[in-house]
């Protein structure tokens, strides 16, 4: 799949994992603070 | 390079998301969901099938109708049709294949003896990444989708992340130092045990790192949080979780036969099979196996169970160290490695996240600071006497019928415990304690009463047991999130992958985990008291 895309790696759209690594804990945060404010 | 393709398919996509969601809001698939048993499910088959429908509708035109050039708007555009690719295959896995499946196991079970789907564990983990192997070796990822496979990741880390909320400090407070101890010298051991054993038969250390985590620590969120940090491929982690369930099953069935034959008590068999068995949700099979009659076992084993993932930054750190040395010796590179430096680069910061949300969790604000995984204990009045949507007070005290059909059967009841436990449900009409509670459960499991009894009981268990919806809806969203992952996981798993990685990674988990069942069937035959 490499050769595929010319940014990225075969496994993940991002630069690097901390990248992805942060994207995640954005993603998770933003969205345990809205299970909080409406559930 | 341009990643937006020109294709009609995610506006196919979105058009049969939101066609669905239509006919489920009008009781045209109301027939289906019967048979499914899906119908909990059926609030968000609308939510998530207008949301992600009307989100693939708009991809979809854009597909058609942009022009785009290659830039930022192109490259992360683009993910969105593959997101929704493996939306649509989680959707048939959620709602479709893991409730048939329950449906078959439980058809066939007065005629195999057990629940095949439970006992093979065929939810939709398993289902998810076999859907994916399938879409790809079968149909193959289409183009305009591959750009979007390649965020599975990033919802298995999500998912990793917001499990944080399943736990509570509460939980840690139970523990009993012997199970620190214990879970401890086995999780570390079987992780150096497959570090030790993969070195030798020269598997790569991706798959080595990723298989000692999996196989130490336990199922897919430790082969998750490791994977990254070993560089393992999704192939690896799929094998990963295969070795674990597939072991899982064997010891579903073995284990409770050894520790009859060793006539083991329940705490001593809660003990083993909390650090034998892989799999969470094995580890529960095998206790309830142990002792249909009651949860005692199924307490014990949860407590050991849990405390696993205790470990798991600890194991996350020495994988981080391990891979970097390993690798810079096959490059033959002799400059020394600083583990502290290893650690800071390396160290996930997802991981980090799942402590931060276990420290949030454990602060109260999700649930009640003593909740378990979601669930917690009140019998106080206000709990117990309720409003409906009408705004009518529904009282949740047992009745007066109630109560005399639980008199009537008392004496059904041998062991005295739960004997008494009874006996003060019934003056007080209510459950008294959470240990009143797990007697209660003893004799609706042991089914000493008879339909209606039961029922009585299972009804005052009910009423005491509160589900925090907060965290009813992190399980909901996790189950999403590992859906999606293990799906897009699934596409990126071709049979040539496959025959390339042979069958080693089974043959050595299974080693380390018999090991690992045997060593922690001797510890606890010497060490495990009855009454620890």
């Amino acid at each position: 799949m490499e050769e595929k895309f010319d940014r990225g790696s075969a496994l993940t759209i991002f630069k690097t994992d901390r990248h992805e690594d942060l994207v995640a804990l954005v993603l998770a945060f933003v969205i345990a603070a809205l299970v909080y404010f409406l559930v | 390079m341009v990643y937006t393709k020109r294709t009609i398919w995610p506006l196919v996509i979105g058009i049969i998301m939101v066609g669905y969601a239509y006919l489920v809001q009008s009781g045209n698939m109301a027939p289906l969901i019967k048979f499914l048993n899906t119908g909990r499910y059926a609030g968000e088959m609308l939510t998530l099938g207008y949301a992600f429908g009307g989100v693939a509708i708009a991809a979809g035109l854009w597909h058609l109708v942009a022009a785009p050039r290659e830039g930022h708007a192109d490259y992360y555009f683009s993910t969105i049709a593959g997101v929704m690719f493996i939306m649509l295959v989680a959707f048939i896995v959620k709602w479709g294949l893991d409730p048939l499946m329950a449906n078959w196991g439980r058809a066939a079970q007065p005629t195999l003896g057990f629940n095949f789907a439970s006992v093979m564990n065929l939810n939709y983990v398993v289902m998810g990444i076999l859907a994916g192997i399938i879409v790809v070796n079968v149909f193959k990822v289409p183009q305009w989708a591959e750009n979007g496979v390649r965020l599975s990741r990033l919802g298995l880390k999500s998912g990793v992340i917001l499990l944080g909320a399943l736990y509570s400090f509460a939980e840690l407070a139970q523990l009993g130092k012997l199970s620190v101890v214990m879970i401890g010298v086995f999780v570390l051991g079987s992780v150096w045990l497959v570090l030790i054993i993969g070195v030798r038969r020269s598997l790569p250390n991706s798959m080595t790192g990723v298989l000692s985590s999996g196989v130490g620590v336990c199922g897919v969120s430790a082969a998750v949080a490791a994977a990254p940090v070993v560089q393992a491929k999704s192939l690896e982690i799929a094998y990963t979780i295969g070795t674990i369930l597939l072991f899982g099953v064997l010891c579903m069935f073995l284990f409770p036969i050894v520790g009859k034959a060793f006539g083991m008590g329940y705490i001593q068999f809660g003990a083993w099979a909390g650090t034998g068995i892989l799999n969470s949700a094995q580890v529960a099979g095998a206790a309830l196996a142990f002792q249909p009659g009651g949860i005692e076992t199924l307490k014990v084993a949860e407590i050991f169970n849990i405390t696993r993932v205790l470990f798991l930054p600890i194991i996350v750190l020495w994988l981080a160290v391990w891979y970097v040395r390993r690798e810079q010796a096959a490059q033959r590179t002799v400059q020394q490695v600083d583990a502290m430096q290893v650690v800071i680069s390396k160290f996930p910061i997802f991981v980090l996240g799942f402590i931060l949300m276990f420290l949030l969790s454990s602060t109260g604000i999700f649930a009640p600071a003593r909740h378990y995984q979601g669930s917690y204990f009140d019998n106080s009045e206000k709990a117990l006497m309720k409003k409906d949507r009408t705004g009518k007070e529904i009282n949740n005290f047992l009745k007066a019928e109630e109560v005399a059909t639980l008199q009537k059967e008392l004496d059904k009841v041998k062991s005295s415990d739960q004997k008494a436990a009874l006996t003060r449900l019934i003056e007080n009409k209510k459950i008294m304690s959470e240990d009143d509670d797990a007697m209660v459960r003893g004799v609706i499991n042991s089914k000493a009463l008879s339909k209606e009894g039961t029922a009585v009981l299972s009804k005052a268990h009910r009423v005491v047991r509160h589900t925090a919806a907060k965290i009813a809806k992190f399980r909901d969203l996790i189950a999403w999130f590992f859906t999606f992952g293990l799906v897009g996981l699934g596409m990126q798993i071709t049979m040539a992958s496959i025959r390339q990685a042979g069958g080693q990674p089974l043959v050595i988990g299974s080693i380390v985990g018999v090991i690992k069942a045997v060593g922690s069937l001797i510890v606890v035959l010497l060490l495990v008291a009855e009454t620890i």
